[in-house]
């Protein structure tokens, strides 16, 4: 469904060069949700955009369906897009009337796009709240209503660019649900979340980067199974001071809800227990790997959650 | 590309019928500025000074350049103000290609302003108990005006999508607007008439003027001077537009703000 090879694209400003993307190569196969993950200014969201045609690239290619959105507009029939935050959608006008209208926009008939709005409404739980204005809707509703009008033209490919961020957990459910059913339908997902649990729960495929560049790319359940038993964790009785805290991520470890946390050979555990000398320690156990410990160890730093 | 122009069509009313303060405090202030105007002259000329053809000439231009700052924001600010609120890339996500959504938006808007173009002209009209003509052919002129309006919108826009906050650089163009609209290209000779006939706007709304407050009636060789006018303003803000998107894809400027 989606093809990207070798992917580059340097911003210029004022003499400051900044290489954004270098080389990436992504593909997403219909029915299937690729987890795009990486900390902020790795590159996600420029990835994302030059997908959608919406910056241009430097180099490489992008083929949606065999064609490519940044020279043919037709390929952008095929793709539906939620951007990061609540910049989707027309604040004044309510909820239907931003389905009838974006659904105009992406090419459908007017009466179609009535129909399918009727469908939207029902299926993504806002018929009730279809004659409010959007700004009055929660921001549960809102992102719900952003994901319709992304997908309201059935495009093969949604691009989402957390689509969970600043929900309630409930509200993260009922989209990531959303999301689920529309990719059983045979639709391709490109998602991009700082949340790993949701990417762990809801992507076939894993897509690590960092300043730009894939770390690291395959299946959910391969990468999960590649690394685990090699995480461990350190309990402290005691807070770690600075110096030990950067000693850590310099060997690769990592802070998570205020346990150390590594993944890798016994040798380097022992090293970073020397490190932790003479702190008291409370506990060292073997944790099951997770997206989380995936992620802090391939991009390092802390965890927020 | 109907159902494009209709829902475009029918998003300009819904929103001017669900905001009707905006709407007509927008017609109420272009009201009251022009009969500020109109009783501060005759303040100053004193109660014993008639106004004639200059006070035909001054609601005319006055009409034309609230039609033409109309054009002109109807893409230039709706564009600035879709790429604060973050639309302008949802915009960009169209088929349709973003340049036909925004000319396919100025034009289902267009007809609303002619409404209220119209109510304003007739509303200063009764206040200052004037008579204009409206021959048929003013729709040539109006059509060279327009398109000459939609061009410097278009080049605005240009700028819009590199520079972003460009609302003190469009304050500034109305008092410009104001000066093409009313300018008398129609009275200059020599050098001053072909630089007339180079100015957006000024050639059309000359005619215009001789339209509708003198009787006169259309000149073929001016009409197609104010022709090429309309369509190469069209052409350069077309050309400068597609330039300034280019570059905004290229240094990621669209969803920026």
């Amino acid at each position: 469904m989606l093809q990207v090879l070798s992917l580059r694209k340097t911003f210029r400003s004022k003499g400051d060069e900044v290489e954004a993307v270098r080389g990436i190569d992504l593909e997403v196969g219909a029915g299937e949700v690729l987890g795009f993950l990486g900390p902020n200014g790795a590159g996600k969201t420029t990835t994302i955009k030059m997908i959608a045609g919406l910056i241009r690239r430097d180099g490489g290619s992008v083929r949606l369906a065999g064609r490519d959105p940044e020279a043919d507009r037709h390929a952008l029939a095929d793709l539906g897009v939620v951007l990061e935050g609540n910049r989707n959608l027309y604040w004044r006008l309510t909820a239907r009337e931003n389905l009838e209208y974006f659904g105009v926009l992406r090419g459908l008939s007017r009466t179609v796009a009535r129909q399918r709005t009727a469908e939207l409404l029902a299926r993504f739980d806002l018929a009730s709240r279809r004659d409010d204005p959007v700004r009055i809707l929660s921001r549960g509703m809102q992102q719900r209503l952003a994901l319709a009008v992304a997908w309201l033209h059935r495009p093969r490919l949604l691009l989402l660019d957390e689509p969970t961020l600043g929900l309630d957990p409930g509200a993260a459910e009922v989209v990531k649900k959303l999301i689920q059913e529309i990719v059983e339908e045979g639709h391709a997902v490109l998602l991009t979340t700082h949340q790993m649990g949701v990417a762990e729960e809801i992507a076939q495929r894993i897509a690590i980067i960092n300043y730009g560049q894939i770390l690291t790319q395959g299946g959910t359940a391969e990468l999960l199974r590649r690394f685990s038993g090699e995480t461990w964790r350190v309990t402290l009785e005691e807070a770690l001071d600075e110096s030990r805290r950067q000693r850590v991520l310099e060997l690769g470890g990592w802070l998570s809800n205020g346990h150390v946390e590594f993944m890798g050979s016994a040798d380097g555990l022992y090293r970073l227990l020397d490190t932790l000398r003479p702190l008291p320690i409370a506990k060292v156990e073997r944790d099951q790997s997770n997206l989380n410990g995936i992620f802090l160890k391939l991009v390092g730093g802390e965890a927020d959650a | 590309m109907l159902d494009l122009f209709s829902a475009e069509l029918r998003r300009s009313l819904t929103l001017a019928r669900r905001y009707p303060v905006e709407f007509l405090s927008g017609v109420a202030l272009l009201v009251i500025t022009f009969y500020a105007i109109f009783l501060g002259a005759r303040y100053v000329s004193g109660p014993l000074v008639q106004f004639g053809k200059e006070l035909d000439a001054l609601i005319v231009g006055y009409c034309l350049w609230s039609l033409v700052l109309f054009a002109v924001n109807s893409i230039a600010s709706s564009l600035q103000s879709e790429a604060m609120t973050g639309t302008l890339e949802q915009v960009y996500l169209s088929p349709f290609g973003a340049l036909r959504v925004i000319l396919t938006r100025a034009l289902a808007g267009l007809g609303l302003n002619l409404v209220i173009t119209v109510l304003l002209l007739v509303t200063l009209m009764l206040l200052t108990g004037r008579t204009l003509s409206f021959p048929v052919t003013l729709v040539i002129p109006l059509l060279t005006v327009l398109l000459a309006a939609y061009g410097l919108g278009l080049l605005m826009a240009g700028f819009a999508l590199l520079a972003k906050r460009v609302g003190q650089f469009l304050r500034l163009g109305q008092f410009l607007l104001l000066f093409l609209v009313v300018a008398p290209v129609e009275t200059f000779s020599g050098p001053a008439k072909l630089i007339g006939y180079l100015l957006p706007v000024a050639p059309g709304a000359g005619m215009l003027r001789g339209l509708m407050t003198q009787g006169q009636t259309l000149d073929p060789e001016t009409v197609a001077l104010a022709f090429l006018n309309g369509v190469a303003y069209f052409v350069l803000g077309l050309m400068v537009y597609r330039r300034a998107e280019r570059e905004a894809r290229s240094r990621g400027l669209l969803g920026q703000y």
